[in-house]
């Protein structure tokens, strides 16, 4: 009838898949009630062949067809987390270097509460036009510029909260409010993952710490465990429990393997019609299987010394950076679904929130940083990837154009406009959306919301963003919400 | 927002739930001489190709299908569609039926199947009657029906589950082994393996009544609190930290927890236990239980830095009732919040009406005071008589100090006089102030300082004050409560008042005015009165699923939180009633029910499949077979302690704080803030000890499918993913338990390994290994010594660790 009901109808309810369904309906995961549900799905044949030990393991990371053809495959979300003020970034506001120092009437809201007049804190630094589009960028971002033509601007961006805790939440699930799953959840549910050695939705935090809630940021909400964000690492063992503990080597712990797989096949004999306890000992082969994808995946010794040093991998300043950005490449190359880096971490000037001295603080974060993503773009671009790699750039909200202090040049929370950026993954670059006024102090031209971001995130991956809906708490939730939003579709 | 776009969305939903429960529960049509459902039979087909011409929005020919009176009343035609009990006099059945192009109905799409015509035509042979859906209505009270295979019959909920497998064809499973038996009956009411003695045991005991002596035992023992304590705790999101940017502790929370484990040990009555958690405050004599147990309204998210103050604070009232309704009731009223709900009768109207209940409770609390509202003293009488006596003498006694200080002070020079009114006021007193103070003002200062100082010594050696996570300080005169437009809190409309949800039918509200000085508004009090009395229509309901539920392995109903259309229907809804009605009946106590279901034929059948159950009923919709299931994550973790023979039997108290890896520390902005160190011995506590903090979730319970803190959990999932073996093989805990394990087994069975390999899957399996089992576990240790050059015990350990890591450790039969 309509084409929503198809979508509904087959193998799917709501956008689960049948399994999910009766892991909902079902007073948990129903092993009986599955053997019958997955049989017809030819699972339960794959899954008794996977105690063999040769088969693969299908989970309900199993690739899904999207909605509609996606123009991107991946996603790589650089969190700019504490919010880096915009208008020392990419808003340019000439008025606001004339108006430096003055106090003048501006509604704000942050930390400090709600304000009427500031004392104007000039851009600290110098912009300039780049790239044949002639987009302004300023100084503490010389490597990204060269990349003008590449990105998109979403210069209106506006959150509901101007406080870390909700508006990271908000950034990150769609919701102020604590308990839903993330955008990396969302998308792994929608489309499931291609590599199925690798998680499919990955965090990497920064050195001096996660953000604040910590895992609430890369949490699957009501969705189950399946969908959770895992952090990795670009030193050390990169995901957490990978490693064998010391003296037990990969020949030996496949000899272990062996002997549990020889149990249990024994205990699987007149309960071949649990599908569960064929798929525990195929996800026992797939965790074997991690441990040797996993190391590889994140071994940038494979990389050329000229790669390694255009990540910055070589400077103390952008190392750490660097390698997760290289690192995030050959992800993506491996067909990982949604990465999510952090620049920053932990609490005050570890992270962009800049209160107290803004010079200080963004020539840090910035410095790290810079030349880490514009060889992060060239690289994928180079490697025909940035097509089909969508990288977003951004904070949880921007900072206000006045002092939140009576002496320096800290800026205060603003959720009432700040700047994101998007590239690659069917992202028009050389273009700048929305406006915020002359002090940059809230968008006033087509102003963005959040959901606007993530759907057009969830459409450029071929998923229907007023559709993908999990039904939970007697509703169908949805990552946008209620209301249907549509893409930003002059970025398109 | 109400477009015709969106209700149609809606309606699309009610077929295909059907169409799909259809495929998941192929037995659920009603049986050839039962009368259909309508909500679940008739409805769906009603709703899904009739109401775009002949619904609530149209009524082409005069026809609404969505009222009787329309449907059994003349038409503008003269006929009458639905003519009750004679299906072949009604209009209805006539057009659906008609072969004519432009006389059959619907008009567009195909025509109605044959099994859809039947069982409208089954429906209107049975009086055809619009009724409510099957969980608005009164219980029923249903007698155990007929059965042919009496023998199998232990007590009346067999007679249920035979006769719809006799109808079916199908025959039960034979009785579980003993083995199977007893790891089932532990498991399920302690969360807790048996131990080898206690198999042996029963095995041994060849009485007629050697189960029931089992299930009596389990029945008195302290760990049935523990276990089932966590099940409430995964219905009412138990936590104990706020989540948000700081995720602060909630003082006392643990509280609460132990109220609900010694609650279930001792067997309170089910409807005092929802009394005093819903109104403990408000009850004619509240004690020190009923208190602690108002901590319920106190688990959920709190933001102490909302962006916007008033929303936060209807979001704060809407986790209360969204979990209320949820948690008693099994109704999505949440649904109801922006507008009226979609599915079920509860309009937007129902939802403040139920807000207004709580409308008398205060806020967690504010950032600046976290305590003030949630925190009740419950120190004894006379300890709190102490403390006021101290407070008393204390502050009478800092009057008359500050007095003579002051005389000194304004003699003192300015800067002086201005440092007293800093932190530095005591540094100067001690300094200057004799200078200015004659000799019998100084001697008279110098006492009142002597006696402060014993007054202070004195509350040091009284015992410490007793606080609970708690309501308080509640509002005995709450403001207007109104229907807020779209759930908009900036745009209040109406004005209602506490009352329940319409469908219910119930006699309106009444409070009465607070008397002056009534601590609070008495709604709460209201509510617990209506939610649990015994003809509520869905308490005793909701609450026997989740018996149920947890003992079977899914609910007779699937959606143990949702009883309303949207939800899964029961499918036993005879059993449910009468199991409900038994409930009542039996005093709300809880202990017996358990036994009743417990001492069924079907509570005992295995779990073995055969053809004609796995052909004809894959899903066990009938119960032809026990559902075997995984042990939930802290089954995992407390069996783990149990086998490495470290479990820690220490129960209450304060959360405990088991291990976490840096790694999994690192992610946190500030790692290992808000996370104690306990001694290994008390991390061998049970899991229901563990301090829930919302934003770091102890990595093998969060592995395992932990439930998401922040809002209610109906049933767990149970997923498989190469975490879990990845964790349960190389992690920390894995491998220092598998260590422990080990050590045990060097302890308790000797030098000889076919030995060492006995007691192990003894105590891991429950059962005494075949010949199969030692062979297999003596010969990786072998090959361990040999091939890989480990010495005995760590060739054992691996060994152990392997055992843990077993399907047959993890589930059961």
């Amino acid at each position: 009838m309509t084409p929503r009901r198809t979508k509904r109808t087959g193998a799917s309810f709501c956008r689960r898949t049948r399994r999910e369904f009766l892991w909902q309906a079902g007073g948990g995961f129903t092993s009986v009630a599955l053997a019958s549900m997955l049989s017809q799905d030819g699972f339960l044949a794959s899954q008794a062949v996977a105690a063999d030990g040769t088969s693969a393991f299908e989970n309900p990371l199993a690739v899904k067809p999207p909605h509609f053809a996606p123009k991107a495959k991946s996603v790589i979300f650089l969190f700019m987390y504490g919010g880096p003020s915009h208008v020392d970034t990419f808003d340019y506001k000439p008025k606001l270097f004339e108006l430096d120092g003055q106090t003048i009437p501006v509604k704000t809201k942050g930390r400090g509460g709600s304000r009427n007049e500031g004392r104007v804190v000039g851009p600290k630094w110098k912009f300039k036009q780049y790239g044949q589009s002639g987009q302004w960028i300023s100084d503490l971002f010389p490597h990204l510029a060269t990349c003008a033509d590449d990105i998109a601007f979403l210069k209106s961006m506006t959150a509901d909260s101007p406080i870390h805790g909700s508006a990271m939440l908000q950034m990150n699930s769609g919701k102020i409010l604590s308990g839903s799953p993330a955008l990396g959840s969302w998308l792994n549910y929608g489309l499931g993952t291609v590599n199925q050695n690798l998680p499919g939705f990955v965090v990497m935090l920064d050195p001096s710490g996660g953000p604040i809630s910590g895992a609430k940021n890369w949490s699957s909400g009501y969705m189950p465990a399946t969908y959770q964000g895992t952090t990795m690492r670009s030193k050390g063992a990169p995901i957490i429990d990978l490693k064998p503990p010391r003296g037990v080597s990969r020949v030996m712990q496949r000899e272990l393997l062996d002997a549990l797989m020889a149990q249990n096949n024994r205990h699987l004999a007149g309960r071949v019609d649990n599908s569960d306890l064929a798929a525990r000992v195929a996800s026992y082969e797939l965790a074997y299987q991690m441990q040797e994808h996993a190391p590889e995946a994140a071994d940038l010794g494979q990389e050329s010394p000229e790669t390694i040093r255009s990540y910055g991998i070589d400077d103390p300043r952008t190392e750490d950076f660097g390698r997760r950005c290289l690192l995030a490449r050959r992800l993506v190359q491996r067909g990982v679904r949604f990465i999510q880096m952090y620049s920053g971490g932990s609490h005050n000037d570890k992270n962009w929130d800049a209160h107290g001295d803004l010079v200080m603080n963004h020539n840090l974060h910035a410095g790290a940083t810079d030349q880490p993503i514009a060889a992060l773009l060239k690289d994928l671009k180079r490697q025909g990837l940035l097509d089909e790699t969508l990288v977003i750039w951004g904070g949880e909200f921007g900072r206000q154009p006045v002092a939140e202090y009576a002496n320096g040049t800290g800026r205060d929370h603003n959720s009432y406009g700040f700047t994101m950026w998007a590239a690659g993954g069917g992202i028009r670059g050389g273009v700048s959306v929305g406006a915020t006024d002359e002090l940059g102090s809230a968008a006033v031209e087509r102003p963005l919301h959040v959901k606007h971001l993530h759907a057009t995130i969830l459409h450029l991956m071929g998923l229907n963003p007023n559709s993908l809906s999990y039904f939970y708490g007697g509703l169908d939730q949805k990552l946008v919400g209620v209301e249907p939003i549509e893409p930003i579709r002059e970025i398109i | 927002m109400h477009s015709r776009h969106t209700r149609l969305s809606f309606y699309l939903l009610l077929p295909l739930g059907c169409v799909l429960l259809g495929f998941v529960a192929p037995t659920l049509a009603p049986a050839a001489d039962d009368a259909p459902d309508f909500s679940r039979h008739i409805k769906p087909i009603l709703v899904k190709r009739c109401f775009s011409c002949h619904g609530p929005d149209k009524a082409e020919g005069g026809l609404r299908l969505n009222d009787q009176k329309s449907a059994h009343g003349e038409l503008d035609s003269g006929e009458v569609a639905v003519r009750p009990g004679k299906p072949e006099e009604s209009a209805l059945i006539a057009r659906v039926l008609s072969r004519e192009e432009g006389e059959r109905m619907p008009p567009e799409g195909e025509p109605l199947k044959p099994e859809e015509v039947a069982l409208l035509k089954s429906w209107i042979a049975h009086g055809g009657k619009w009724e409510l859906h099957w969980a608005f209505r009164p219980r029923g009270k249903p007698s155990p029906p007929a059965v042919s295979r009496t023998g199998w019959v232990r007590n009346p909920i067999d007679a249920f589950i035979l006769a719809r497998l006799e109808k079916a064809g199908l025959a039960p499973a034979p009785p579980a082994g003993k083995v199977a038996l007893i790891r089932r009956a532990t498991q399920n009411l302690t969360g807790l393996p048996p131990s080898p003695g206690e198999v042996r045991e029963f095995l041994n005991d060849q009485s007629e009544n050697a189960y029931e002596k089992v299930v009596d035992r389990l029945l008195k023992s302290p760990h049935y609190g523990e276990h089932w304590a966590r099940h409430w705790l995964d219905v009412v999101r138990f936590a104990e930290t706020n989540s948000y940017e700081r995720d602060g502790p909630k003082p006392n929370a643990w509280k609460y927890r132990d109220y609900v484990i010694r609650s279930l040990n001792d067997d309170k009555p089910y409807d005092q236990f929802v009394r005093e958690q819903l109104a403990g405050d408000e009850l004619p004599k509240p004690t020190v239980d009923s208190i602690t147990a108002t901590g319920y309204y106190r688990l959920g998210v709190w933001d102490d830095e909302p962006a916007d103050p008033l929303l936060a604070r209807y979001d704060e009232l809407d986790g209360i009732l969204t979990t209320t309704a949820q948690a008693f009731l099994g109704l999505t009223i949440n649904c109801a919040r922006c507008h009226d709900h979609k599915i079920d009768p509860i309009p937007q109207t129902d939802y403040y009406r139920m807000l207004a209940f709580f409308r008398g409770l205060r806020s967690y609390g504010t950032r600046a005071d976290q305590t003030s509202c949630n925190q009740t003293e419950i120190s004894p009488p006379a300890l709190q008589t102490a403390y006021q006596q101290v407070e008393r003498r204390e502050r009478s006694l800092d009057k008359s100090m500050r007095e003579v200080e002051q005389r000194g002070i304004v003699k003192m020079s300015a800067e002086e006089q201005r440092k007293t009114e800093t932190r530095e006021r005591q540094q100067v007193l001690k300094e200057k102030l004799q200078a200015y103070l004659d000799e019998t003002e100084w001697k008279q200062y110098e006492v009142l300082r002597a006696e402060r100082e014993t007054v202070r010594r004195q509350r040091s050696q009284l015992a410490p004050r007793e606080m609970v996570l708690s309501v308080t300080r509640c509002i005995a005169q709450p403001s207007p409560t109104h229907i807020m437009l779209r759930g908009n809190p900036h745009v209040p409309g109406a004005e209602v008042g506490p009352g329940f949800p319409q469908l219910f039918d119930s006699a309106p509200v009444e409070i009465s005015q607070p008397a002056a000085g009534a601590k609070t508004s008495g709604r709460r009090i209201v509510l617990a009165d209506w939610i649990t009395s015994p003809d509520n229509r869905l308490t005793a309901r909701v609450i026997v699923n989740r018996l149920w539920q947890h003992q079977f392995g899914r609910g007779i109903v699937r959606s143990p939180n949702n009883f309303g259309q949207i939800g899964v229907p029961p499918t036993h809804p005879q059993l449910l009633d009468w199991l409900a009605e038994n409930l009542v009946q039996g005093g709300w106590r809880l202990k017996r029910f358990h036994k009743q279901l417990m001492m069924s034929a079907a509570y005992r059948m295995s779990s073995q499949g055969n053809d004609a159950g796995l052909k004809n009923d894959p899903a066990n919709d009938l119960f032809w077979r026990f559902n075997m299931r995984r042990l939930s994550a802290e089954e995992i973790r407390d069996a783990i302690h149990f086998v490495s023979g470290r479990l820690n039997a220490k129960m209450y108290g304060p959360g405990i704080y088991p291990d976490i890896s840096p790694e999994v520390l690192a992610g946190q902005s500030r790692p290992g803030e808000g996370w104690g160190k306990s001694s290994l011995e008390e991390q061998a506590r049970r899991s229901v000890y563990i301090h829930v903090k919302r934003s770091l979730i102890t990595p093998i319970l969060a592995n395992f499918d932990f439930p998401e803190t922040d809002s209610s959990c109906e049933a767990r999932f149970a997923t498989t993913q190469p975490s879990q073996a990845l964790g349960m093989l190389n992690g920390a805990f894995a491998q220092r338990e598998a260590a422990f394990f080990a050590e045990r087994l060097a302890r308790e069975a000797g030098e000889d390994r076919a030995a060492r390999v006995d007691r192990a899957l003894q105590l891991a399996l429950c059962r005494e290994p075949g010949q199969v089992d030692i062979d297999w576990g003596v010969g990786l240790i072998e090959s361990l010594i040999q091939k890989h050059q480990l010495d005995e015990k760590q060739a054992l350990t691996q060994f152990c660790l392997i055992v843990l890591n077993l399907n047959e450790f993890l589930y059961l039969d």
